[in-house]
């Protein structure tokens, strides 16, 4: 899984161009000024057993920071995707909801889930890891963590 | 945690009635709802009830015909994972709380079986949780699980645990691969799975599994458990479920975007040729199983079996799973020539058309509205 530009953490790949969401393992891109794209990181994929299905909201839907975007199909779990913005769905990645796995092999890149207009972006924002370090080393907590409880390989 | 959490208790339910209210059971822990303890709902369903997760193929699942001739009522659960048979020798757990923030779907499985496993131990049986999926025993499995958690943060964790099975039965309603070995098939479910009174050499008990499951929460979480009962609002809403959701057509007709299919290789080996069977859900397999002319089912065999499940048809993964079982010295073949006949299995299954006939087999078995 690991890709060309991403550090990789203890065997898990880290994209550091983005901001991350600590309590659902999103990720959130700028793209364009007031936009971002959302995606899972490989520990938040991992973490949910083995990925099955994606499903996401219709485009034009209203998101609310901390509601669901869309539900994730795993071997023995079938919960939402949490939102970690608010604003507009602008686009969802219909390849991911047609094949599951795209989004397990690239997570950061062809596997994103959806696109957004921020509605409050100065708001939020600043509630995300945006600092390399910083995240670097929740990363790497994380992966100690859940491999001491087990619920991911060592 | 500690405290006291509510125990529910009650038997013989339909398919329908049992699955709506361990959704009516979510209400009151919806995101804005009082803080409460959690719910612990033990339970049985009348004999038998057949359930499929949340996104199978409910025909092809289940053989509704056979259903329909033994009275067998049929619904779908919210939670995901395979098709099973309840009855009165099967417990039902279901765990209601709100999700707790911050933790992963692994971590809340993993902590729930743990205290499946607590009860279990009080048995004198060491369940434990093997690849992730299912508490298994020696190899075998003594208990599914699956985990759902709705928009509003609800979260239901259900289990089944195997107290008794009617292996006969199970093979006539639902239609898994060990059915197509004929002569062989009952052998081969009960060489992959187990029940506590095999475990334990005893009659089942069902107040006894049910008071042991119990106590594994109880000491698990160090909580007490308060024998309760559901509330109105709680029966009000489940009525209405089990009416507009677990009864009805389209509940019960969902598809997922990825149909699930099954193939099979065949392996030459020196004791004579094996068989490969799988079921896959697009490139991931759901089940995996490896007939031939054993006398005794090699342990490397169950454990690639279980291996396999839930992995991706992935040369990479199939490899792994395969040269990590031991399955090469168990059949003498070496390796590489098993992973392969993994994967045509898999491309067979991926050239299989829609997974079984549907057309012919009518409505299936639900029951009436009370």
């Amino acid at each position: 899984m690991e890709q060309a530009g991403h550090l990789v953490v203890a065997g898990f790949p880290l994209a550091l161009d983005r901001r991350y969401h600590v309590g659902t393992h999103m990720w959130v891109l700028l793209s364009e000024p007031g936009q971002a794209r959302i995606g899972m990181d490989p520990l938040g994929i991992e973490t949910s057993g083995t990925l099955a299905e994606l499903s996401f909201v219709p485009v034009g839907t209203e998101l609310i920071a901390g509601r669901p975007f869309g539900q994730l199909e795993a071997a023995k779990f079938v919960g939402p995707l949490v939102s970690p913005v608010s604003g507009i769905v602008l686009a969802v990645n219909d390849a991911a909801a047609i094949d599951a796995a795209l989004t397990v092999r690239d997570p950061y890149g062809a596997g994103w889930l959806i696109e957004v207009s921020l509605s409050d972006a100065a708001g939020e924002l600043p509630a995300l890891l945006a600092d390399p370090d910083e995240i670097t080393t929740w990363f790497a907590a994380k992966i100690a963590d859940y491999r001491r409880m087990g619920v991911i390989a060592q | 945690m500690s405290g006291a959490w509510r125990l529910l208790v009650d038997d013989g339910v339909g398919a329908a009635e049992g699955l709506a209210l361990d959704e009516a059971l979510m209400g009151r822990y919806a995101r804005g709802e009082p803080d409460c303890p959690p719910t612990l709902r033990l339970y049985s369903y009348r004999s038998h009830c057949a359930l499929v997760g949340r996104y199978q193929n409910l025909a092809a699942e289940v053989d509704l015909a056979a259903c329909r001739r033994t009275g067998t009522q049929v619904s779908r659960r919210l939670t995901g994972g395979g098709a099973i048979v309840m009855g009165s020798g099967q417990l039902g757990v279901a765990y209601v709380d709100r999700a707790p923030a911050g933790e992963r779907p692994r971590e809340i499985i993993e902590k729930l079986s743990a205290a499946i496993a607590a009860g279990l131990a009080q048995l004198g049986i060491a369940a434990t949780f093997r690849g992730k999926n299912d508490l298994e025993v020696g190899g075998r499995k003594i208990a599914g699980l699956g985990l759902y958690v709705d928009p509003a943060d609800a979260m239901l964790f259900h289990a089944s645990v195997l107290g008794d099975l009617d292996v006969e039965f199970m093979l006539e309603v639902l239609r898994i691969p060990a059915a197509k070995l004929a002569d062989r098939a009952a052998a081969a479910v009960t060489e992959r799975l187990t029940t506590v009174s095999a475990e334990t050499g005893n009659r089942h008990d069902a107040e006894m599994l049910r008071a042991a499951i119990a106590g594994g929460f109880a000491v698990s979480f160090g909580v007490t458990l308060e024998p309760g009962v559901a509330d109105q609002t709680e029966l009000a809403q489940a009525d209405v479920l089990a009416a507009g959701r677990y009864r009805s057509q389209s509940w019960l007709s969902v598809r997922s975007v990825a149909e699930d299919a099954s193939g099979s290789a065949v392996l030459k080996t020196p004791a004579g040729l094996a068989r490969i069977y799988l079921t896959t859900h697009g490139d991931l397999v759901k089940s995996a199983m490896v007939a031939g002319d054993f006398n005794e089912l090699p342990p490397a065999i169950v454990a690639m079996e279980a291996g396999l499940r839930w992995r991706r048809l992935t040369d990479d993964a199939i490899a792994a799973v395969v040269a990590g079982s031991g399955a090469a010295d168990a059949l003498g073949v070496p390796a590489e020539r098993i992973a392969s006949a993994v994967l045509e299995a898999g491309r067979q299954a991926g050239r299989s058309a829609s997974p079984e006939p549907t057309g012919a087999a009518g409505p299936p078995e639900v029951p009436e509205p009370s």
